[in-house]
């Protein structure tokens, strides 16, 4: 085997071996579907586990029909007050009692004038039970102002009529057959993706810059300069890290397609625009595109970066030394990542467009724009820029390099960086 | 002898730094080369420009027949100073690992580790981690690991750091095993009492130049400047009368122990010295005659302080 191929082996199996490589491709799903699905569970947890509310109601609307309507369940309770009930009497005999938790005024005109509601709360107020409330009274109030209009079979006709409307959106291109794309959840997608791509560079750019610090500082280097050149060394310490997150990525795909086979039908069954969702997701023409360039651009991505992060560790001793050209590194992802949030609303804006051709924010932010439907010359222009820019950036890399790993002590600055860049 | 190694005219400087300045050294084929100089004074340099792993500005470095080249370093082996393992991996993968980046295969590196490792006495610790190693044992580890590929030119950063006595001696005779099976060593060293056992030949670099070279025991020699320490009974007087200008006495006489006279002269024609000692025979009682051969540790000293 040659060199090259003996160092890429070396790293990759060295982190895969690790226990907590295992631990975390496990446990990472694992902890996204929890942070998806927690909120919702506590959601209802709290709402399962809250008492019931005793709410007393003074209806002041002719024969209280409101008030007579009104539904309790395991959530609130209403208590009619008798007619002529003013506020004062009820605030003396309910006001400070525990267990009551307000008084509920419904004004007299209710009906054409639905914001006349009042409620006296004796504690805390609580959203939940407020919503309880407004959706009751909105309800008697659409069904008294309905049979005002005395039509028959109102209720058949209410439920034909209820619709929801999804748009079907649909993009314009020469020479080929429309494509459909259902924007909210390309965009989600777009998003989806762009982040991790960020998460990737980050994380495994990070793995990048600290296996050289540890094999600088333990003078391992030295040990295996004699034995390649520096350009070697460098190239199979990228290539090696950017295999395991490869593996680690393909795991993740797996249990996420798992967990899509069986989770999606479910909230399909649960939400509206399901069907319009799946529909995009399920364009296999689209998803196959998607997936070539998110490829495309975490490979290219990585390496720009990784190569990058490969000089800096070489140039210093310890990760302290090495958080200042760190900082600079990072500026330009988390520009990308606020450039994301305005390029979710418009993809087709300028700011958009460069960004998604300048190789620093290109992977994340072409990355949020490929969903929304661009033309395919703009992909191909960014790849292309991206991979030259890589292979610049890694001649680059590889000069300071070859001689950073051989400096010890003093911390380099940037001019020192420029000047080896130069050295013969 | 054709040297295996020739370093001609080198200069290489750092950033406002001139770390080798116009050093030539020619190392012997099959000799045990001792580079010598005080810290900093540019072994480490001379050391990266020979392992091609710093260019020089200027002068060249030829390897047996031709100019350096990246592909030499793999007829080197280099033991670095401050030794570099990896300390979470198990100790026969990774010899496993850097033996095959030395060149061999998988089951040729197998076979010569597995011999190497029960002939220092490491077998046992194949799969305990670095991490787990005594300084000794890791320095073991490191000397089989730049040694496995069995290079023509071997290089030795303070070998014998860190070793005990009986594994200094260890070390030694597998270092002069390796020049007796054909190798050639070069080794850089602060500890003189092993230049004057195992080097044949040293440079002594200081301030970025070469201020002295050859084979070791002409140096000595040399340094000596043709001295001689004579202890006798009998009058001074008489022992400076029979010099008879063939020899001249230097410094003051010294009484030492049991009523000898110790004194160290000097003879210009150190080509026979029969005839002196006969004269200082028939005058005063001669107790011992010999020659003082500086130590390699005095040469270092009066070298780098400019008095030899």
């Amino acid at each position: 085997m040659n060199r090259l191929g003996l160092i890429v082996e070396r790293e990759f199996l060295e982190r895969v071996r690790k226990k907590s490589f295992i631990l975390v491709t496990i446990l990472i799903p694992i902890l996204i579907a929890l942070s998806l699905i927690g909120p919702t569970f506590f959601m209802n947890a709290v709402d399962s586990k809250a008492k019931t509310e005793r709410i007393v109601v003074i209806d002041n609307t002719p024969g209280q029909i409101i008030g007579k309507r009104l539904p309790s369940d395991s959530r609130v309770e209403f208590q009619l007050l008798p007619e002529n009930t003013t506020v004062e009497e009820a605030r003396q005999k309910f006001g400070y009692e525990v267990y009551c938790f307000g008084i509920l005024v419904i004004g007299e005109d209710i009906i054409d004038n639905p914001g006349n509601l009042t409620l006296i709360n004796n504690g805390a107020s609580s959203l939940s039970v407020e919503d309880a409330i407004r959706e009751r009274i909105q309800g008697i109030i659409r069904t008294e102002r309905l049979n005002r209009y005395d039509v028959e079979n109102i209720n058949s006709i209410l439920a034909d009529a209820n619709v929801h409307a999804g748009i079907q959106t649909l993009k314009n291109e020469q020479n080929q057959e429309m494509k459909s794309s259902s924007t909210g959840g390309s965009v989600a997608l777009g998003f989806i993706i762009a982040f991790f791509i960020y998460m990737i560079i980050i994380i495994y750019g990070q793995m990048v810059l600290q296996s050289v610090i540890d094999e600088k500082q333990t003078r391992v280097l030295d040990v295996l300069i004699t034995s390649c050149k520096p350009f070697e060394l460098m190239m199979g310490k990228v290539l090696g890290i950017a295999l395991v997150a490869m593996l680690q990525i393909l795991i993740w795909g797996g249990i996420i397609m798992l967990l899509v086979a069986f989770a999606l039908p479910a909230i399909a069954a649960s939400s509206g625009n399901a069907e319009i969702l799946l529909g995009s997701i399920a364009d296999v023409h689209y998803i196959g595109t998607l997936v070539i360039t998110t490829i495309l651009y975490i490979i290219g991505g990585f390496l720009f970066y990784a190569s990058m992060y490969a000089a800096i560790g070489s140039a210093v001793d310890t990760p302290q030394d090495a958080a200042q050209f760190n900082s600079v590194i990072m500026l330009p992802i988390i520009i990308a990542i606020y450039v994301l949030m305005a390029v979710i609303k418009n993809p087709g804006s300028d700011v958009a467009f460069w960004f998604s051709m300048i190789p620093f924010t290109s992977p994340m932010v072409m990355m949020a724009r490929i969903p929304a439907g661009i033309p395919t010359w703009e992909i191909v222009v960014s790849l292309a820029v991206l991979y030259v820019s890589f292979v610049i950036l890694i001649w680059l890399a590889s000069r300071i390099f070859r001689i950073g790993v051989f400096m010890h002590g003093k911390k380099p600055t940037w001019k020192d960086l420029g000047q080896w860049i130069k050295m013969k | 002898m054709d040297p295996i190694l020739r370093i001609e005219n080198v200069t290489k400087t750092y950033v406002g730094h001139r770390a080798l300045d116009d050093v030539s050294v020619e190392i012997p084929r099959g000799s045990i080369y001792g580079l010598l100089g005080p810290n900093g004074a540019g072994k480490t340099t001379l050391i990266r420009v020979v392992n091609h792993m710093t260019m020089p500005d200027r002068g060249k470095v030829w390897f047996e027949d031709h100019e350096i080249t990246d592909k030499d370093i793999f007829n080197t082996g280099y033991m670095p100073e401050e030794r570099g393992l990896y300390k979470k991996m198990k100790v026969g993968e990774q010899a496993l690992f850097f033996a095959r980046m030395h060149g061999l295969s998988r089951t040729e590196a197998a076979r010569r580790l597995k011999d190497w490792f029960s002939r220092l006495g490491i077998a046992e610790w194949w799969d305990k981690k670095v991490e787990d190693l005594s300084k000794g044992m890791a320095q073991k580890v490191q000397f089989i690991i730049t040694v496995v590929h069995e290079p023509k030119l071997l290089i030795f950063d303070e070998p014998f750091s860190g070793f005990d006595p009986i594994n200094q001696n260890m070390l030694k005779e597998e270092i002069l095993g390796l020049r007796d099976r054909g190798a050639t060593v070069i080794f850089s060293t602060h500890n003189m009492e092993s230049v004057e056992e195992i080097c044949d030949d040293i440079t002594l670099i200081n301030k970025s130049q070469n201020i002295l070279s050859g084979p070791v025991d002409e140096i000595r020699r040399k340094a000596g400047g043709n001295t001689f320490l004579v202890v006798y009974n009998g009058s001074q007087e008489d022992f400076s009368a029979s010099l008879q200008g063939k020899a001249f006495p230097l410094g003051t006489p010294d009484s030492i122990l049991g009523g000898f006279t110790q004194q160290r002269i000097h003879i210009p024609d150190d080509s026979d010295i029969r005839p002196v000692i006969g004269m200082l025979n028939e005058k005063v009682a001669l107790r011992s005659f010999q020659e003082i051969i500086p130590s390699m540790n005095d040469i270092f000293i009066r070298a780098v302080n400019g008095t030899l």
